[in-house]
């Protein structure tokens, strides 16, 4: 049985309800955010690059933390959600490479910070966190539960 | 004129940053032939200018994983330097230089490792000696990191180490051919915008 799962890109968000299965790849710096709001089984997967926007205009809302995470809490209450019962689960952050300083030997410890930093002022309660460390990860999302799955090259399965 | 993004490209730089792919990784397959003691041809050199999701695509998938051999260009120039391996061209090295090939990347020893960063380092370092000497400029590199993961998240250093100045990523490589077989192993460059146009001006392609 094939099933079918909505699949989150690079600098990407969907949103899924109902039962709908959101996936994104190999997030190696980059960090992905679950957000879920239990009454109404809405998920949203976010795959953020980098940790602030400052682009001239601010395009490419879901390539940074700070954009991507306000431009989903909106898309979210557009569609019923309320603020108070949304939830956060994040994962990635890595090191892939063992470089000292830098952007290469920062940005996924910057990207963990500001993905904390803008949850907190936004009033989202983060539930459970996989960040850090130098291993890729495959995240899965179920908006039927609001739980998922983390999957690393030569580590067992994590269920969150 | 400066440019501001990889996509402001014209044909006649993108034709000058070809070239710069033919010499470097002409020069690379040399010292791979070297080392191997094996014929070693490349194919066409590519400059692509992708999107972060049509890269991944590109290089077969986020969630093969591979091997990355990666330095830091510093001095004239900043940019990145990957050596791509898959599990292919790393038996074919470990073969042909220490005689054991191995079945997973998790087989892999300590010895196997620092011979697969050495190799990786000399073709990167012999395509930027190549640069170098061409562009009359000097080019620093940084000792060689090495990881094994999700080739997704590999190449996604070099798009978040300028992702704040673009939404493409600029590769410049090619492939190589040993013994009439292409070997699965790209070596591929990545400046940044400022060391670009650095670059494009010493070779004469962009007016002032």
């Amino acid at each position: 049985m094939s099933e079918k799962k909505l699949i989150v890109g690079i600098a990407d968000m969907k949103l899924g309800q109902n039962g709908e299965k959101l996936i994104t790849y190999a997030l190696g710096s980059c960090i992905g955010i679950c957000l879920y709001d239990s009454q109404i089984k809405l998920a949203a997967l976010i795959h953020i690059m980098l940790p602030l926007n400052m682009e001239a205009g601010r395009k490419n809302t879901f390539k940074y933390a700070d954009t991507g995470i306000r431009e989903t809490l909106r898309q979210m209450e557009i569609r019923g959600a309320r603020r108070m019962g949304i939830t956060a689960k994040i994962a990635g952050g890595a090191k892939m490479f063992a470089v000292s300083g830098g952007i290469i030997g920062s940005v996924g410890q910057r990207n963990s910070e500001s993905v904390h930093q803008v949850l907190k002022r936004e009033g989202i309660r983060l539930a459970w966190e996989d960040v850090g460390g130098t291993v890729a990860r495959t995240m899965e999302f179920d908006s039927a539960t609001g739980n998922g799955t983390i999957r690393s090259y030569g580590h067992p399965e994590i269920k969150f | 004129m400066d440019i501001k993004n990889y996509s402001d490209l014209n044909g006649l730089e993108i034709d000058t940053l070809r070239e710069i792919g033919s010499i470097g990784t002409g020069n690379a397959a040399t010292a791979l032939s070297q080392m191997l003691g094996k014929e070693v041809r490349i194919t066409l050199p590519e400059v692509r200018i992708m999107g972060y999701n049509e890269a991944i695509d590109w290089i077969g998938g986020p969630e093969t994983i591979t091997a990355g051999v990666l330095t830091q260009l510093g001095g004239e120039i900043n940019g990145i330097m990957l050596s791509v391996q898959q599990l292919d061209f790393i038996n074919l090295v470990l073969t042909d230089m220490l005689g054991n090939p191995v079945k997973e990347f998790n087989q892999l020893q300590e010895m196997q490792i620092s011979t697969l960063v050495e190799v990786g380092n000399i073709m990167i370092s012999t395509f930027i000696n190549a640069l170098s000497g061409l562009a009359d400029i000097s080019i620093s590199l940084t000792v060689p990191a090495f990881a094994v993961d999700m080739q997704g998240a590999i190449l996604t250093v070099p798009m978040a180490a300028y992702g704040g100045q673009s939404d493409y990523i600029m590769t410049i490589g090619g492939n190589f051919i040993c013994e009439g077989k292409q070997v699965p192993c790209r070596i591929l460059l990545s400046p940044d915008i400022r060391s670009l146009n650095f670059l494009l001006r010493k070779l004469g392609v962009m007016d002032e």
